[in-house]
């Protein structure tokens, strides 16, 4: 059955049952090749598609998936009995996809028309200049890859919306010598093949091991720190993410619950979610829900100016939605911090004795969006009159998320893209406490 | 409750006929390679999502999806699909025959018979079978009993997550095994919240069975395990930071274990030498006191399973014995690499996933000590007695993880409540330090996540001390 007959079926089924209905269509494509120690370890070469529906009667929703495009009936089947399950006396909406869509290129296409051979070669190259490296014993994983995402998105209350995207990315991972072994990983991504520099790729994370080389840990005590660009990034989608969302604070569960319009952060920080951001991956004219995205600001001169909203969360405060369903929660298109003047040498100048945060371990367990607590395992580089002098081991960071934005005293200008859409620059923290071994 | 017992459910589900399977098997190594793979996969899944006790989402998925993987020595090819004509089927095996190419078996016999094997975990009650309400029953006493716990208890979260997956595995060497896993989770956060400081706590119990688990926990006590840690955590002041002795609660707190040595045991990392215990075998790692197993046959476990995803039985591996290492956990492809027999330890989250050696249910075995006496012995230190999740990097043996509930031990006795600790080392430094192991054995449930997915893995231990370890806590 093709995707539009079934999706004919299930909309006119479920109208006859009484139910609005909405459909969400991906379809996947995935290649990407992996290097172990120079040999060929996992190449992927692959294709899948799924239906999700969603019913919708009195403001209750029932949700189900197949990838078996074969029951239409089936799958409202099931959809209706978990809409029969749900007490909740929210009221959900379906978006009727009114209202003016950024026009966003997301597909280009570049890295299908690449032959495979193109690939191995560029993925060849990146282990060769990381394994010809002075100090690398081993290259454990090279990874070249790209995908391509088309969705589809249409329900009975008239929306009806498309998107294509693709992107690339390399990634690898290297270990020096050293009297215990030392470990870099760098990665990028880009959406056309051109913009993916793979030297500069392995050279970073080259220069990630052999900076660790005779690392040692600290004393423990606070210290002023730079909390580079990239594990920024990392803290701030943990932490930062969660506790924007509406129905987080609605629902106790964000420690910025009733904190709008206060100073939660220091005052040179401004932070925006944008659907647009040349580079990233995760620009979007739609959310998950079909609403147009558009730019808003979260954090200005340090001041809380808005939570995230999908549809749900927005007519509970008789608000409209940001655009910002994702899934089955909430969250930022791209969250941008936005760039300050300096450049990394000039924080280094900045920072004059201190430690630089080059690694986050542990975001997952160790970092609490509810409480806003995180005790994390960290490397790093001891930096003394603005100069780094060695690397630093076996050391946590902690502290409390929020008192730690209001520590933040300067912000680069050398902005990171993750994976996610989080674009960070590198800042200076004025005090965080650091465990070591003494 | 009353039970309709019923013989495993696998056999039937499974759509490709066997002469599809052997057509696609032949065509990859028409094409390339030396070895050549199918799996197909079909899974049910339930997830259901409680706040404030109200049903807020519930979601059902169906999903069927094929890998087909070859290789050529000890290199590898995957690809997937969940285009399930034969036209498509074919062609997917063409394509990894062709970029794996040199050898091409063109008159392949191969005599795939069905493998049957003694079914290890009985589900008595599958999740199709039992009605929605009964599971979002189970989630309101959970709810119930987190939230009237205590008055500082805001919200409750109840997370129920099922699902009844069949595989089969099928492969150039005659390998033709099917295999049912159902898994039944229950997952409860409770957030306390006390002079506007918010805590959390976590517990997330669940088995390699149907609905019956539900008949073998204690619903309630599950919500106050969570409800404990957050009203205890939301008063308690920060760890401190430094070197100190760590006691470690049993069941969950094996995550030590997990990530400090379990990882670093996998073919992943072993066989590419990226391993701090590759080429240690027979050699001495730990102390004396620590033994441990990865066990993918305990019956019904979070982590077990009849086969592995190649189609491998799963047994005991023995990992270390009295402190020497034994044995580690492998693939195919890892015992391609390493000249070495698979230990029934390939894993993958699902179909879109290539496996990999992965862990099932890791332990370290009972010691000699009680828990009480352990504590007794320690004069100042910390008592993780919850912990939370952890990672590690295999190559360099740097782990971390999360105590979610921890506790002062001053003069031998548990004292004032402790927040925010983490605990970092190396995995090899760590087990050379483990001085006392007591001999209350449990097991905890999480899900582990590497290359090959996020996949149910069990952790487990008994009460242990480690004699100097980083905590990374707050400084005075």
């Amino acid at each position: 059955m093709t995707y539009n007959e079934f999706k004919d079926k299930i909309f006119k089924l479920a109208k006859e049952k009484g139910f609005e209905a909405q459909i969400y269509y991906s379809k996947n494509y995935e290649f990407s090749l992996r290097l172990a120690n120079g040999q060929m370890d996992e190449y992927k070469d692959a294709n899948s598609s799924s239906i999700s529906l969603k019913v919708l009667k009195d403001g209750k929703i029932g949700s189900a998936s197949t990838t078996i495009f074969d029951s239409p009936e089936r799958l409202l089947e099931e959809a209706i009995t978990n809409y029969e399950i749900i007490d909740s006396n929210e009221e959900n909406l379906f978006y009727d996809g009114s209202g003016e869509y950024l026009e966003i290129q997301s597909y280009y296409g570049e890295f299908e028309k690449l032959s495979v051979k193109e690939k191995m070669e560029k993925l060849n190259k990146m282990f060769e200049i990381a394994s010809k490296k002075e100090n690398i014993m081993m290259v454990p994983m090279t990874v070249y890859g790209h995908q391509t995402t088309e969705v589809s998105m249409a329900n009975t209350l008239g929306l009806d919306k498309t998107y294509k995207g693709d992107g690339g990315y390399a990634y690898l991972s290297v270990v020096a010598k050293d009297q215990s072994p030392r470990s870099g990983f760098w990665y990028g991504l880009a959406p056309k093949p051109e913009n993916l520099d793979i030297e500069k790729i392995s050279e970073m994370a080259v220069k990630e091991a052999v900076s660790k080389i005779g690392s040692k840990s600290v004393k423990s005590g606070k210290y002023r720190v730079i909390l580079r660009s990239d594990e920024f990034a990392s803290l701030i989608s943990t932490m930062l993410i969660p506790m924007i969302s509406a129905e987080n604070a609605q629902k106790n569960m964000s420690p910025l619950k009733n904190k709008l319009g206060e100073k939660i952060a220091s005052e040179v920080l401004k932070i925006k979610d944008v659907p647009y951001y040349e580079g990233s991956l995760s620009n979007a004219s739609f959310d998950s829900e079909g609403v147009p995205t558009k730019e808003k600001t979260i954090i200005e001169n340090g001041e809380f100016k808005t939570f995230l909203y999908n549809l749900k969360t927005a007519k509970k405060e008789g608000k409209e939605s940001t655009g910002n369903a994702s899934g089955r929660g909430i969250a930022p298109i791209n969250l941008l911090v936005e760039s300050g003047e300096k450049s990394f040498d000039e924080l280094l100048k900045e920072l004059n004795n201190g430690i630089i945060i080059t690694s986050l371990e542990g975001l997952h367990s160790g970092a609490n969006p509810i409480s806003g607590e995180f005790s994390l395992g960290a490397q790093g580089l001891k930096v003394e009159n603005g100069e780094i002098v060695s690397g630093v081991e076996q050391i946590t960071i902690s502290g409390n998320f929020l008192e730690m934005m209001k520590k933040v005293e300067q912000v680069g200008n050398d902005m990171w893209i993750s994976f996610g859409g989080t674009i960070t620059p590198s800042v200076i923290i004025s005090e965080i406490d650091i465990a070591g071994n003494e | 409750m009353c039970y309709n017992l019923r013989e495993n459910n696998n056999g039937g589900e499974i759509v490709l006929s066997k002469e599809l399977v052997h057509e696609i098997i032949a065509t990859v190594l028409k094409y390339g390679g030396d070895f050549a793979e199918v799996f197909v996969e079909k899974r049910y899944t339930n997830t259901f999502e409680m706040k404030n006790g109200d049903l807020e989402n519930a979601s059902s998925g169906n999903s069927f999806g094929v890998g087909i993987r070859g290789f050529l020595n000890t290199q590898a090819v995957y690809a997937y699909t969940n285009d399930l004509s034969r036209e498509s089927l074919l062609n997917v095996a063409k394509r990894v025959g062709e970029a794996l190419g040199e050898i091409k078996i063109k008159d392949l016999t191969l005599n795939l018979t069905k493998k049957e094997f003694e079914n290890k975990h009985i589900v008595l009650l599958y999740p199709e079978d039992i009605s929605k309400k009964k599971k979002v029953d189970i989630m309101k006493r959970a709810y119930h009993s987190a939230k009237k716990y205590s008055d500082l208890i805001k919200q409750v979260v109840v997370r129920y997550w099922e699902y009844n997956q069949n595989i089969l595995v099928a492969n150039s060497e005659g390998v033709f095994s099917e295999d049912n896993r159902v898994r039944t989770r229950l997952m409860i956060s409770a957030v306390a919240e006390h002079n506007g400081v918010m805590e959390t706590g976590f517990y997330g119990p669940g088995a390699g069975m149907g609905f019956e688990f539900f008949d073998r926990i204690d619903v309630e006590e599950a919500g106050k395990l969570a409800a404990r840690t957050a009203t205890k955590m939301v008063k308690a002041d920060p760890a401190p930071a430094g070197k100190l002795p760590v006691v470690i609660a049993n069941e969950f707190g094996g995550v030590i274990f997990h990530e400090a040595v379990g990882h670093a045991l996998e073919a992943t990392s072993v066989a590419k030498g990226a391993s701090v215990f590759a080429g240690k075998l027979e050699q001495k790692v730990a102390t004396e006191c620590v033994s441990a197993v990865d066990d993918g046959t305990i019956p019904n476990a979070w982590g077990s399973t009849n086969i592995d995803d190649e189609g491998t039985p799963t047994r005991r591996n023995l990992l270390i014995e009295k402190g020497i290492l034994k044995g580690y956990m492998i693939d195919k492809l890892g015992g391609r690499r390493m000249n070495m027999e698979p230990t029934g330890s390939a894993r993958r989250q699902d179909y879109t996933f290539a496996p990999t050696s992965r862990m099932t249910n890791t332990f370290i075995l009972p010691g000699d000590n009680y828990p009480e006496e352990i504590i007794a012995n320690t004069e100042y230190g910390l008592y993780a007695k919850r912990m939370g999740g952890g990672s590690v990097n295999p190559a360099t043996g740097e782990f971390n993880f999360a105590v979610n509930e921890g506790y002062l031990i001053e003069n031998g006795k548990i004292t004032k409540p402790v927040r925010g600790a983490t605990l970092i080392g190396k995995g090899y430094e760590i087990i050379q330090k483990i001085d006392m192991v007591g001999n209350d054995v449990a097991r905890g449930q999480g899900m582990c996540g590497s290359i090959s997915g996020s996949i149910p893995a069990d952790v487990g231990q008994p009460t242990i001390r480690v004699s100097e370890i980083i905590v990374g806590g707050r400084n005075k």
